[in-house]
């Protein structure tokens, strides 16, 4: 049957793409439902119970700043924050939390059946309905008929999944959820390039059976950090700790005998499984002269004793994951409650897709999250906000907005995807960011709030935070350019005893804060006048004073490109009709066909030359198109 | 914005007269000019040039040391070849002044211009007909394969196996730098202890020892490579001796005779041309003869051009589709071929000739009487680019010492950030380091630089 109503916007799948997705749609206007097999499980963390880390915060603040919700769900969910890198710079710089999966489920689960325009419904989604490469619909499992005018995909892991536990191998989305095979096979009939991945979890633990004792504590920052623009420490609940243990020589030795089963090295999985997160099999047989390695015991949540060992990813036999387990210290008794699995999984080469995240063959449908070959809460979330925002913006028939490279993450993330499409889980980290210093987590809301805010996605409760935050930092750059400080005055003597050198001349707080060994405290010492109470001001003034000549340099080279990112490849661009190109840049350039021509310019083997003859083949099409 | 560039706009060689251009916005034109030219009281420092007026000036060194005298000319723009303000400097041809000013102009804020690059600008700022496109395109192909080339040639050996060694360092470097920043919790900490700064010191000293053979310059060749090549006894080792004016080839007339690679440097007309005597091709089973047509197969990839000769009175029905077959599997992509049609005067009724085909052009000649040889060295110089901008061994090699300066620049800039505790803006001055390197040693993308992580370190949690 054809349900009554046509919807702007359909999002397939709750987990944090499509949470993003469903609420930045609704946000902008848009009529949107979200469709999930299970309600229950919105908002669900499949893997560790924790949002950010190096690079993947950094996504998490841009998330905030453009309304998003997971910054704030972690804030009310967060038992334990702290910020990793603290004594490296301010660009490297991030917050981590670990979160009660309960607390961030409800969280987003309240917040999602609060958000005006937004409905919800509980049914799996197994067929599109697709008319002259357009999207119109999807047709849930009981042949409920949805119309829509876009469709966002975030289904993650669901696509045909495979769990395997050793050799044993069974058909899942996740432990718990079944695999969503119909719409697999659906999706296979349609001309996507289809591949597998890998991915795992480690056994989760009953606290009751450890002994804290013996273990490292790891507690939380104090002050405690927030994780969004709008947070406050009394939003976070009951702080909890961390513990530590390692595994040894014979839990080496364990994994070792019980690889015969293992369905990795017995060539049962075949999907690539990310370097970075390797199981505990993989790390003891890649690195084998290393006799220990570090496992972070993470608490699942308040009100449980669940434990999440995060570091012993496996598929090995649960026999195997058992002895493996009790051999580590402080887990001689320990009781598995959830064995550890490998997941493979369908996902979709993302060269396929616009920067948009819209398909580029089927119109009007866009994916975001694991389905396109990344990894990671914070990766899909990012995705969908962009995919609801631009589905949003569809609808309203408007341009569809993507940041570039030098903007945000998201947009190193979404580029790095659709230019260079992934072999393996993509994970954020900020060495794949050129313009790092320019794209901190202390930033992203001076970098987004403002386009947030023009999207319709920040609330005036955030704009009005931001905007007094930014006058403060304003005020304090300028007072700091106007404070002279002579060499002769009490204050020069005591900046001449912190820079070890007497001042020349006279210098502003501006140029004095500029030096390495001088920052606020240090002014303070020497009785400089600081009248600003916010942390995060003072911290944002800092930081851009400090990095002053890195920001103008890179800034320069962003002005630079900027016409080639600006310079639109048309869609049907005959690259055979360029001459003087080779032909491996042509097949490269007809594989990916990028947008613009700055996108070509970062496709490995596209070289200064080749861009410099596509240019100006552009330049003589769009002449003679222009006397036509 | 655009940046300024600059270029050697005379052929590679040793002319009479050397031009430089510089090109750019007029405000750093401007600047750079006024530090490049010397200053006396009779030109006192300021940009008093009328717009194509010729001024007789100096260049200098940073230390108001001439380098080299000869004509300025200021081009307003748009009034100019590419649309923007130029300075052209005419001084003496000689390779080693123009390179020292070209040097210069890159240290006062220039940027050596990409191959075709004058030309590329000249025609995106409407200064070039539109028909002339697909020719723009074309020079910038050929240019760059040119350059790519000489930077190849520039490359081979010692100088290519240090820089090759000390980009290994940078990587190692960079390994380390990057875990500590992006794995915080895995006990790679490395920026807190000495290892990074050990390593750092050792790449500089590196670098150092390598700027310092590159700019003596006996690391780099000179000079185009041109291999000539064909069936046995077609007259090769003639036109080697020929063209060289020398018998340091064997000659007889028993085939097979040439078994290694000879080599001849000679000049034509001031291009330095390194010609280059290969075994003849045929299948055989004598060992050093096989070694011979391996090496011939090495060089003949390394080329800049082919010259494949062939005996012209070897003629019946079928001997010049023959030959033309023999021709076809000698060539190889994007590397210009001349088709020597040997031994015309054994040939009834025929003259010197050339004809241009797509992939090759034929030239019918003697070697033993030396008609059409002149029709020869002209297709070698006219394939060397050698009348259009010329993109030779010394730009290639200043090329390489350029980004040599700002991989040094960098590093510098990197040992001081890493003494003041900023870890993150050592690592962007690595990266940056690791770009200028790269327009040597090839692009390094993060993506290799995340591979060399996980392969050095069990990261994971």
């Amino acid at each position: 049957m054809n349900f009554d109503k046509q919807y702007d916007v359909i999002v397939v799948g709750g987990g944090h793409a499509g949470t993003e997705a469903a609420l930045a749609a609704a946000r902008m206007g848009c009529d949107t439902l979200l469709l999930t097999h299970n309600i229950e499980t919105l908002g669900q963390m499949s893997c560790n119970p924790a949002i950010g880390g190096i690079g993947k915060t950094h996504l998490v603040k841009e998330i905030d700043a453009l309304g998003g919700v997971m910054g704030i769900a972690t804030d009310h969910a967060g038992i334990q924050f702290r910020i990793l890198n603290s004594r490296k710079g301010p660009a490297v710089r991030a917050t981590r939390a670990q979160a009660d999966r309960q607390l961030y489920r409800a969280f987003i689960r309240q917040t999602i059946e609060n958000q005006p325009n937004l409905s919800i419904f509980q049914q799996s989604a197994d067929d599109f309905i697709i008319e002259n490469n357009r999207i119109e619909g999807v047709v849930t499992q009981m042949g409920l008929r949805f119309a829509a005018r876009t469709v966002v995909m975030t289904t993650g892991t669901f696509l045909g999944g495979v769990i395997h536990i050793g050799l044993d191998n069974y058909q899942g989305g996740r432990a718990g959820d079944p695999a969503s095979n119909a719409l697999s096979k659906r999706l296979r009939e349609l001309p996507f390039n289809i591949d597998r991945l890998k991915t795992g979890t480690p056994p989760r633990i009953d606290g009751k059976s450890v002994d804290f004792s013996v273990l490292e504590e790891q507690p939380g920052d104090t002050p405690c950090p927030v994780m969004s623009y709008v947070g406050k420490p009394q939003d976070h609940p009951q702080q909890v700790s961390c513990y530590i243990t390692h595994t040894n020589a014979k839990t080496h030795q364990i994994i070792r005998e019980g690889l015969d089963r293992s369905p990795m090295y017995t060539g049962v999985i075949e999907g690539v499984g990310p370097r970075y997160c390797p199981s505990i099999e993989d790390k003891v047989m890649r690195f084998a002269d290393k006799d220990s390695h570090q496992i972070f015991v993470e608490p699942e949540g308040l009100t449980t004793h669940e434990l999440y060992p995060n570091g012993i990813s496996t598929s090995l036999p649960f026999d195997v994951q058992l002895d493996l387990v009790r051999s580590m210290q402080g887990f001689e008794n320990a009781h598995i409650t959830r064995p550890g699995y490998a997941i493979e999984y369908d996902y979709f080469d993302p060269q396929g897709l616009k920067n948009s995240l819209e398909t580029k063959t089927v119109e009007n449908l866009y994916f975001a999250g694991q389905i396109n070959g990344t990894t990671g809460y914070e990766e899909a979330a990012a995705q969908g906000l962009l995919a609801g925002i631009n589905a949003a913006l569809q609808v309203k028939g408007k341009e569809s907005w993507t940041p570039r490279r030098d903007e945000a993450y998201l947009g190193v993330l979404v580029d790095d995807l659709i230019t260079l499409g992934t072999q393996e889980p993509y994970r954020m980290f900020t060495s794949r960011a050129e313009y790092r210093l320019l794209l901190r987590q202390d930033n992203a809301d001076i970098r987004l709030t403002e386009v947030g805010r023009q999207l319709g996605l920040v609330d005036d409760h955030r704009w009005k935070t931001f905007q007094v935050k930014q006058e403060a930092v304003e005020q304090e750059k300028q007072r700091l350019l106007d404070t002279w400080v002579q060499p002769e005055s009490e204050q020069g003597k005591a900046a001449a005893t912190i820079l070890g050198q007497p001042l020349r001349h006279e210098y502003t707080l501006h140029d004095l804060l500029k030096r390495p060994q001088m920052d606020y405290d240090k002014i303070r010492l020497m009785g400089g006048e600081v009248n600003i109470d916010d942390p995060e001001v003072l911290q944002q003034v800092e930081t851009q004073v400090k990095y002053q000549g890195y920001i103008a340099r890179q800034e320069e080279e962003i002005a630079r490109l900027i016409k080639h990112q600006q310079t639109a490849l048309p869609k049907t661009f005959d690259y055979q009709q360029v001459k003087g190109l080779s032909n491996e840049v042509r097949q490269k350039l007809e594989l990916v066909r990028p947008e613009t021509l700055g996108q070509a310019s970062r496709i490995s083997g596209v070289t200064p030359a080749a861009v410099s003859i596509l240019l100006i083949h552009l330049k003589k099409i769009n002449a003679l198109k222009a006397s036509a | 914005m655009k940046d300024t560039i600059v270029a050697i706009a005379t052929p590679p060689g040793r002319g009479g007269v050397g031009i430089i251009r510089i090109s750019g916005p007029e405000a750093t034109l401007k600047s750079i000019s006024l530090e490049l030219l010397e200053n006396t009281s009779k030109n006192p420092r300021q940009f008093s040039f009328e717009p194509r007026q010729t001024y007789f000036r100096r260049v200098v060194d940073s230390l108001n040391r001439v380098i080299d005298e000869g004509l300025v000319i200021y081009f307003a723009a748009p009034s100019s070849f590419t649309g923007e303000h130029i300075l052209e400097f005419q001084g003496h041809g000689g390779p080693v002044v123009m390179d020292a000013v070209l040097q210069r102009a890159v240290q006062l804020g220039a940027r050596l211009a990409r191959p075709g690059e004058f030309s590329e600008r000249a025609f995106l700022n409407d200064k070039i007909d539109l028909v002339q496109a697909e020719a723009i395109a074309d020079l910038i192909d050929s240019s760059s394969q040119q350059a790519a080339r000489c930077a190849v040639r520039s490359l081979q050996g010692v100088f290519s196996k240090k820089i090759h060694a000390l980009n290994e360092l940078l990587i190692l470097l960079r390994t380390y730098t990057e875990a500590s920043i992006d794995f915080p919790e895995e006990e790679v900490d490395f920026l807190s202890n000495s290892q990074v700064a050990i390593q750092l010191t050792e790449l500089m000293d590196q670098l150092a020892l390598i700027r310092n053979e590159a700019c003596q310059g006996s690391v780099i060749n000179e000079g185009i490579n041109v291999v000539i090549s064909g069936p046995p006894n077609a007259g090769k080792s003639s036109l080697l001796n020929y063209l060289s004016g020398l018998d340091s080839a064997i000659v007889t007339d028993i085939p097979g005779t040439t078994r290694d690679l000879l080599r001849e440097k000679i000049v034509i007309d001031g291009l330095p041309v390194n010609i280059i005597d290969t075994a003849g091709l045929r299948e055989s089973d004598e060992v050093v003869e096989q070694e011979g047509i391996k090496r011939a197969k090495v060089a003949l990839e390394q080329a800049d051009q082919i010259i494949f000769v062939s005996d012209g009175s070897e003629d019946n029905d079928t001997g010049d589709d023959q030959r033309l077959k023999l021709l076809q599997e000698l060539a190889i992509d994007n590397i210009p071929m001349i088709w020597v049609n040997n031994k015309l005067d054994l040939m009834a009724q025929q003259k010197p000739s050339l004809c241009v085909e797509k992939k090759f052009s034929k030239i019918c000649l003697s070697v033993k009487t030396g008609q059409g040889i002149e029709l020869l060295t002209e297709q070698i110089k006219k394939l060397a680019g050698f009348n259009e901008v010329g993109e030779g061994s010394y730009t290639a090699r200043r090329r390489h010492l350029d980004a040599l300066d700002r991989v040094s620049e960098n590093l510098q800039d990197a040992q001081m950030q890493l003494q003041s505790g900023a870890g993150e803006l050592m690592a962007e001055e690595l990266r940056l380091a690791q770009q200028a390197l790269g327009e040597i040693t090839g692009e390094f993308s993060s993506d290799d630089l995340l591979g060399s992580i996980f392969s050095s370190f069990c990261i994971g949690k």
